[in-house]
């Protein structure tokens, strides 16, 4: 791994590490637990978009495990991993689409976040619990997914304009 | 020509967002329709551990004390701790020291409060494995 992408994912770890801790400072729904708004996301949808899987899957995993590690519990890790691992790769597959823009694959990486922490809850728990959970935490990550992805689409028009101007 | 491009990518990604939206609406409304119906609820089950269950009866008055999954004599404020009350019909988590003290503030869950609240017949600690429910019918 070249220095130049060493730094770039030291930076990117921290920066999701502080937007995690952020989320968790803002209680959006406090009687249902686990609702987020993801801010944490944005930064592998940039990984997503502007490096490469490889990159990607291994910022996502340090990001579930050094957030786990200072945020939370191993319980709350494999919620996270479960959610992580499978968001990541439906926001890699659809990145594949050509012309694909980032709001289709951060709504999906939202809800998809979601189906792979209900996924757990029914192993751990039952499902009984997990079908008064799941409909809130599906509107919750569609529509923060959906947000992020404008969110980013315009951070990213402003990074591809910077780079533009760099690169004249 | 560039404009059937922007066009096309614009269609698509409209697509894409619809279709990811259609398949969270559909997996609500299986969840809704799946999503047992409450009837007369007479106790609270507490499951912990692994797959531990105690059961008390919703008018008894008790305070149940589950450490590092184990029931507990007190509350010592030590290790993966919830401290339940169950009173008038009512319980609550009325402790708990997991990372965001979420369980806390599910509130208290009785007959009466089971259709206002988002998670039904259900308290939550989800880092702990501490789960409450209102039961009753067979259940």
């Amino acid at each position: 791994m070249k220095i130049r992408t060493l730094t770039k994912m030291a930076l990117l770890t921290a920066a999701a590490l502080i937007l995690g801790y952020i989320d968790s400072l803002i209680p959006l729904v406090p009687t249902v637990p686990g609702i987020k708004l993801g801010l944490s996301n944005l930064v592998l949808l940039y990984a997503v978009f502007y490096m490469g899987p490889v990159e990607t899957v291994v910022l996502m995993l340090l990001k579930v495990g050094l957030s786990s590690l200072l945020f939370g519990n191993a319980v709350g890790a494999l919620y996270a991993l479960a959610g992580g691992v499978l968001s990541t790769a439906a926001m890699l597959l659809l990145h594949r689409i050509p012309r694909v823009s980032v709001i289709p694959v951060s709504t999906a990486g939202g809800i998809l976040h979601i189906v792979g922490q209900c996924a757990v809850g029914c192993l751990l728990i039952s499902y009984r619990p997990v079908l008064f959970y799941a409909p809130w935490l599906l509107i919750s990550g569609t529509a923060t997914g959906l947000l992020l992805g404008i969110a980013a689409r315009a951070a990213f028009f402003g990074i591809e304009r910077y780079e533009r101007r760099r690169g004249e | 020509m560039e404009q059937n491009k922007a066009d096309g990518k614009r269609k698509l990604n409209w697509i894409l967002t619809g279709a990811a939206i259609a398949f969270a609406a559909l997996a609500i409304a299986v969840c809704l329709l799946l999503q047992p119906k409450t009837g007369a609820s007479d106790r609270f089950v507490i499951r912990y551990g692994d797959g531990k269950t105690i059961a008390f009866s919703a008018w008894e008055t008790r305070t149940v004390v589950i450490r590092d999954g184990e029931l507990a004599d007190r509350a010592t404020g030590e290790g993966d701790e919830n401290v339940i009350r169950i009173e008038n019909g009512e319980a609550w988590m009325e402790q708990a020291n997991c990372p965001h003290g979420e369980c806390v503030k599910q509130g208290r869950l009785s007959e009466e409060t089971v259709k206002k609240r988002p998670l039904g017949t259900w308290i939550v600690c989800a880092p702990h494995r501490v789960y409450i429910e209102l039961a009753g019918d067979g259940q």
